[in-house]
This record gives structure tokens, sequence and C-alpha cells, in this order.
């Protein structure tokens, strides 16, 4: 049915890691959906955050490196981390627009730099590339009665002409993803507000007070779970999520899945190919309750 | 800095910094009119001493010495609302890039050593692995800041979910990971990069 997709696939730290589960849905749902992802060999870490907090020549560096090996695998590059996304686009973009950054990353990384390819977030491909109407000819079982609270984050649009993913301040990409399976979207306040993903490590008190403010935010727009593209949102949203609770006396039993999850069960895959058992607020009496388990 | 009076002239106002911050963030100081909108719609403003406008006019008035003295920029977020609210274009969180790097070159005046701590040690595990390994982090980052119990209670569950991995391996290409470094560094004591 589809014309073969094809795109090297960029996974990211975290999802070697902590968020398994966002790389394995990814890998089942894209097979499922007949588009194919060949990993990068050897990519590395994009320095995330830290490094171009404090460092931006190396941040730079380092992605025009990751660039560059994913110039061996045909096709885009396909990103799941919306922190990776983010550098390697910033990446692209700084590079294009300063002449004298670029010469510095040519000699950091002994190459020259190549700003052809295209770097696609995981939304993008499923809602552009293979577009929403083949997306929801593939669903076999809609999410009918779910309510999802689509959280965006900070890195997925900002900043205005850097990621290009949808508009920064009013995007509907995630929405009209998991409408195309069948659930429906809450309007909330607290979408792209950030969750503090930095701090998890040095200031956690920071990040408790940002993600309750979320949770609060969605379980007041009467959602049943919260959707995510970042493994660092995840992180905060459902790691923390009992601790968040205990901290401010609050109850919100909110499942936080990857995307990919979520449209992976409406195409048909089942809990275990989608990592639902890593989830730590478990979503399987949800799930039951709406009949899609 | 003692709290008297702003004192205002040719030699408070070192232009040379400003000047690097501007390089380094490829944006003008100078473009802001003070809106306020960047810190109207800053997450973190609330545990900023200069609120992100403030910062601003505090770099046009040649008082660098008095952000980088405060936590401020090490409470950014990097979440990025800043930039993309700005009506003049200035790219508030590439500054807030550089003025970390400025301050991390001079092992800055800042007393917010544990973001300082995370940073380091998230940097030294590309160059030993070339991935990052976040048991690792989190472990060494409890240790070295002295916070042996923290997030405990997350270990062992974590690991049931098979979210912690204990060992790690080092990339085939580390040898060509860490030239990136030290190419970096090369060039930065020829003066070649800032
Ligand atoms: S939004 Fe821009 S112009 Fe307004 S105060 Fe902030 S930096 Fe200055
Ligand atoms: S990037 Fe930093 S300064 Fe700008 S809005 Fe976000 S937290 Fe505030």
């Amino acid at each position: 049915m589809n014309d073969t997709l094809k795109y090297a696939y960029y996974p990211g730290c975290s999802l070697h890691a902590s968020a398994g589960e966002y790389d394995l849905s990814t890998r089942e749902l894209f097979s499922a959906l007949g588009i194919s992802l060949t990993e990068v060999p050897d990519w590395f870490c994009c320095g995330a955050t830290p490094a171009h907090n404090v460092d931006e020549l190396l941040s730079l560096s380092l992605c025009a490196k990751n660039l560059e090996l994913a110039e061996q695998v045909e096709g885009d590059l396909a990103v799941a981390c919306a922190s990776c996304f983010s550098r390697l686009k910033f990446t692209q973009h700084t590079l294009e627009e300063n002449a004298t950054k670029r010469k510095q990353v040519e000699k950091a990384i002994d190459a020259p730099v190549k700003l052809d390819g295209k770097v696609k977030h995981l939304l993008e491909i499923l809602a552009k590339d293979l577009g929403l109407e083949r997306l929801a000819a593939s669903v076999s079982k809609p999410l009918a009665g779910l309510k999802v609270a689509c959280y965006y984050g900070c890195l997925l649009t900002r900043p205005t002409d850097v990621p290009n993913l949808d508009c920064p301040e009013a995007p509907t990409i995630m929405e009209r993803v998991v409408e195309a399976s069948g659930a429906e979207t809450v309007a909330w306040t607290h979408r792209l507000e950030c969750c503090g993903a930095n701090f998890t490590l040095s200031r956690p008190g920071v990040v408790l007070q940002l993600t309750n403010a979320i949770l609060d935010s969605a379980k007041a727009a009467g959602a049943d779970c919260i959707m995510v593209g970042c493994p660092l949102c995840h992180g905060n949203l459902d790691i923390r999520q009992k601790e968040i609770e205990n901290v401010y006396s609050a109850e919100y039993n909110l499942p936080v899945f990857y995307l990919t999850q979520l449209v992976g069960l409406s195409v048909g895959l089942a809990p275990d190919q989608l990592g639902l058992n890593a989830m730590i607020v478990n979503p399987t009496p949800l799930l039951k309750e709406k009949g899609l388990l | 800095m003692k709290k008297k009076k702003m004192l205002l002239s040719q030699e408070t106002m070192d232009t040379g910094f400003i000047r690097k911050v501007e390089t380094l963030s490829d944006t003008s100081v100078r473009s802001c009119f003070q809106c306020g909108k960047c810190s109207a719609g800053c997450p973190m403003a609330t545990f900023m001493e200069h609120p992100p406008n403030r910062v601003m006019r505090l770099l046009q008035l040649g008082q660098w010495q008095r952000v980088l003295a405060g936590r401020s920029i090490w409470y950014c977020a990097s979440c990025e609302t800043c930039s993309t609210r700005c009506p003049n274009k200035v790219h508030l969180a590439s500054i807030m890039d550089a003025l970390r790097k400025l301050s991390w070159d001079a092992e800055g005046p800042s007393k917010e050593s544990y973001v300082q701590l995370a940073n380091k040690l998230f940097l030294q595990n590309i160059s030993s692995y070339g991935r990052q390994y976040e048991m690792r982090l989190a472990a060494v980052f409890n240790v070295k800041s002295g916070q042996f119990l923290k997030d405990m209670m997350l270990g062992p569950k974590l690991f049931a979910k098979g979210k912690l991995k204990m060992f790690q391996r080092k990339n085939k290409n580390l040898t060509e990971i860490q030239k990136i470094f030290s190419r970096i560094e090369e060039m930065r004591k020829k003066g070649e990069a800032l």
C-alpha cells in the first residue's frame, strides 16, 4: 500500500536506557506502517542541553558529526527525542546562517559540514510524510473515548524558524496525529510549558513545581492521560508523578504515553510490543475501562 | 559588589565582554527595548533575582559582573520561550548560553554548583563513553554532590522496569569523538575560537 518510506534513525541516549519503551514502540509502529528505519551506525550523544548550555561550539560539533554519520544511511533522519531533534535542527540552522561558526565546526570535526539532509521528528513523519489519511486508514482499533492531553513541552516547536515542526505558539500536530488514531483531545493551558527537564538531577524541587502545574492543568481539563514526544518530559511526568502527588497532596493518576504507544495501540499492536509494562503510572485500568485492551 | 548606587561610566562598561556575548550568541544586545515579554513568559523568572529582561538591561549598561555573580543564568531552563516571543529578535536563550559559557570559562563566581556539576558530568560521559548512561550520571552526581539518599526511592522501581542500565559500553568510534573535544581545546588555545 505504501510506497516505501525509508529513514535513517537516531534514537538518542535516553531511548537506549530509561526510555526503552519509546524505542521499542517506535520500531514496532513504523514496521507496522511499512516505514523502514535504519539505525545510524555508531551514533553518539548529541550533547543535549548541557553541551549548548556551556559550550555551543562543542554542541554544534557533536551534532555535525552525528549528521555526517547519518549521511551513510539512505533517507532523511528520523529523530524520536525532542531534545536531540532540537539540537540537530539548531546545528543545521546555525551553521547555515553563520559562516564563522561553520568554519570552526569543520575544523573541530575535521570534515566539511553537509547540511542538505533533512532532520525530522517522528510526528512530522507520521503527519506529513506518511500523511494523516494513510495513518487513519491503518487504524484498526480506534482509541474511541480516550481523552488525551497532548504535551509539547519546549523544544518540539520553539524557537521560531528552527524546528519548523508547527506553529511555535499554537501547534496542532500532536492533536492531529492522535485524532487520526481515533482519540479525543482536550484543550488545556500547559501544553507548551516547560517541565524543567535539564534540572532533573540538579534542581529536582524546581522540576516538581513545574510538573505539578502541568499535571494539574491536564487533570482540570478532563484528560484521561497525557501524550508526549520526548523522553525527558516523560521522565518528569511519569517517573516523578508519585513523588509529585506526595509533595503536593494531589491525586492525578494520569498515564503518560509516548505518541508511538498510543498510535501503536490504534493500529492493533499488542501491549508488549509497545512496552506498556515499562510505564510507571500503570495504564492498564484506564485502557481496560475504555475497552482498548 | 556592595549594594551601593550603580555607577555608570566608560570604565564600568566593559564593551569587550558584551562583544564576546554578541559573537557567541549571534544576537544584538542593544536591540532590546525592555518590553518585558521575555520575562512574562519565562517559566523560571520566579527563581531568578534578575529576570530575563533585566539581564538584558544590565548587559546594555555593561553591568555583566552582576549577572554572572547571580543565579539567573543557572536557573534558565533553555526553554526558548523568550527567543520565540521577542519582538526584536533578541535571541535571549542564546545570550544565556553565551553568559554561562563565559562564566564557566572563568570558573564563574556563581554559586549554582549543582547545575554546573551536572553539566560537567554529562559532558565527561560523552568523552569517556560516547553516549549517556543515566544510571552512571545520577550515581556519580549523587556521590559528588553529597546527596547520597536523593532519589533512592526511585532506583529499585526503575531498575525493575528495565529503565536503568547497569553497564556502559564504549562507542566504537570513541577516539574520533574524543578528537572533537581536543581539537576544540586546541582552537581555543590558539585563539581561533571563543
Ligand atoms: S522580549 Fe526582547 S525586547 Fe522585550 S525585553 Fe525581552 S529581550 Fe528585550
Ligand atoms: S530560555 Fe531561559 S530565560 Fe528564556 S524563557 Fe526559557 S528559562 Fe527563561
